[in-house]
């Protein structure tokens, strides 16, 4: 073997080794505070004292339940999540489906346009929500509330019906009117269904990101309609204690919980998708 | 019902949001920001002025936009690092285990509630956290002031890195293995092969990345309200003050259009700068 041969050898090795340290770095750095605050939450110390815990028990599971403003967050939280969700994946997806069938020149501004909310800071949207319900008098949290969730999650649910609707045919909905359907039973038989899977995974990531909200959710909560995440964010700022990581520890589970069904309905690979040069 | 007509059933819900809860409430939010402030009343003051924008480019209010940049620069930067090796493993693997082991990680860090996210890392690499040496080791002691933008940096760098990963898994898979094998196949050695003929192929995907995550970053709210323990302050963490402390809708709206202008500008880069680099016959 020839020098520069071996010094390419020896490139390689060092090369892979720090590409492999980087990539458990990596992963370790994601996992490790998941897996720290889920330790601690099983902490039976009164105070926040060293890690590890020396004893432990359920009862900041049990003081999360005891605490009304908690409870009462959680179940604004999961309605307002629910409503928004069920509101912008109706009117995401059709207007996912209408821009997926037209062929005008219009369609790319007509399709950032949805998108755009994304690109706006939630901060902005939070904010120019509340200037704007006061100047249409409404005075009602959970209104204020429904409306900002809408805005932010309907680029999701737009995005991934038209992902969605990738792998859908353009014209079959097309052959089945030429076949004598009419335009709304093509869209109920051919369309939707062949869709369902993108509106599935839109529909639960409007969920997620509502459920999960602060910064729209910090201009229009009020004294009486706090979401969870509000009152989180509260605490967490006013004292640090054991509770919120018995909420995170939960939040975790769930969402291992929800990645594990869409690996289940469709398949992980299938939504990433593998690129052009992989079968 | 004709196929147009359906077209437009589907699509007036949406376009009828959009009108009604984002450009009425941006435009009346740009309106607000020319009003002059006056103490104890939110809107309904008469007259215009520049002065809410003026009052923005003094020294201290451009320090929080300098600290936001600064922050989500090195976040940015740092994630795209990260982000490298894991999503080429994902992207290259021949095990599908370890694909799917990946994939699931990425994603359920996705969905896991921030707010769960900051709270664990706070634990960890906060003053009391296993991890509070850290600070020390690099020369900015858990207990220092200072170590809030360490501590931003870390909770933007973990919030951004699944996101930053999963686009770039996109980019990787699809730069074909095709060009790596010929190029190993005439004796060049691997790492030379990714600097030289993969990384070139990739920097488009690279660049839209970082910008998103970038916008991500500057635009976060969350991370440091809760980490930055009031020394660290976000141009949004700024707006907000300005509402919740001091009722100072004009002002906080002045910020709004600053950062609607400089979002605006980013995703017009963006996109200028991938329709230079990659050749139109390939975005489509």
């Amino acid at each position: 073997m020839t020098s520069t041969a071996c010094a390419s050898v020896a490139g390689d090795r060092l090369a892979g080794f720090l590409v492999r340290f980087l990539l458990i770095a990596t992963v370790l750095f994601l996992v490790i505070p998941i897996a720290i605050s889920g330790i601690l939450s099983f902490d039976d110390r009164e105070f926040i004292g060293p890690f590890p815990p020396t004893a432990f028990s359920l009862r900041w599971y049990r003081s999360f339940f005891e605490n009304p403003s908690y409870i009462s967050g959680l179940f604004v939280s999961l309605r307002l999540a629910l409503l928004s969700a069920v509101i912008s994946t109706v009117v995401g997806a059709g207007a996912a489906f209408a821009l997926a069938e037209t062929r005008w020149r219009a369609r790319g501004l007509v399709e950032i346009l949805f998108l755009s909310p994304r690109f706006i800071p939630t901060v902005v949207i939070g904010f120019s929500m509340l200037g704007f319900a006061s100047a249409i008098h409404i005075f009602d949290a959970f209104t204020r509330l429904v409306m900002g969730h809408v805005v932010i999650t309907i680029p999701f649910t737009v995005r991934a019906t038209l992902a969605g609707l990738v792998g859908v045919r353009r014209g079959l909905s097309e052959a089945a009117i030429s076949l004598g359907a009419p335009p709304w039973r093509a869209f109920l038989d051919a369309t939707l269904p062949l869709a369902r899977t993108g509106i599935i995974a839109g529909a639960l990531m409007a969920f997620a990101l509502s459920f999960d909200e602060v910064a729209v959710s910090i201009f229009l909560t009020d004294a009486f309609t706090q979401t969870l995440p509000i009152a989180l964010v509260a605490e967490m700022r006013a004292n640090l204690n054991l509770t919120v990581a018995a909420v995170a520890t939960v939040f975790a589970i769930i969402a291992m919980l929800i990645v594990a069904v869409l690996d289940r309905v469709a398949g992980l690979d299938a939504i990433i998708g593998r690129g052009m040069y992989r079968e | 019902m004709s196929m147009s007509v359906l077209r437009r059933v589907l699509l007036s819900p949406g376009l009828l949001i959009l009108a009604v809860l984002v450009v009425a409430p941006i435009t009346l939010m740009a309106l607000e920001s020319l009003r002059p402030f006056v103490g104890g009343r939110a809107g309904g003051t008469t007259g215009w002025t520049l002065r809410n924008y003026t009052e923005l480019t003094q020294p201290a209010y451009a320090y929080y936009f300098w600290d936001t940049f600064r922050i989500g620069f090195i976040a940015s930067a740092a994630a795209l690092l990260l982000a490298t090796p894991l999503a080429w493993q994902a992207a290259r693997t021949t095990q599908p285990a370890l694909r799917v082991l990946i994939f699931g990680l990425l994603i359920s860090l996705l969905f896991m509630s921030l707010i769960a996210k900051l709270y664990a890392i706070q634990m960890t690499f906060g003053p009391t956290g296993p991890f509070a040496a850290l600070g020390t080791l690099i020369g900015v002691p858990a207990r220092s002031p200072q170590y809030a933008q360490v501590q931003v940096f870390i909770g933007l760098l973990h919030f951004v890195l699944p996101l930053a990963t999963l686009m770039m898994i996109g980019t990787f898979q699809n730069i074909s293995p095709r060009l790596e094998e010929a190029a190993s196949s005439l004796g060049a050695p691997r790492w030379s092969v990714a600097l030289s003929v993969t990384l070139p192929l990739a920097v488009p995907g690279l660049l839209a990345a970082f910008m998103i995550v970038f916008a991500a970053c500057i635009s976060n709210f969350v991370v440091p309200l809760i980490l930055g323990r009031g020394v660290v302050l976000f141009a949004t963490n700024l707006m907000y003050t300005r509402f919740s402390d001091i009722a100072d809708y004009p002002s906080g709206a002045a910020i709004g259009v600053i950062m609607l202008v400089l979002a605006g500008t980013m995703v017009y880069a963006m996109t200028a700068i991938v329709r230079r680099l990659v050749p139109a016959d390939v975005q489509r």
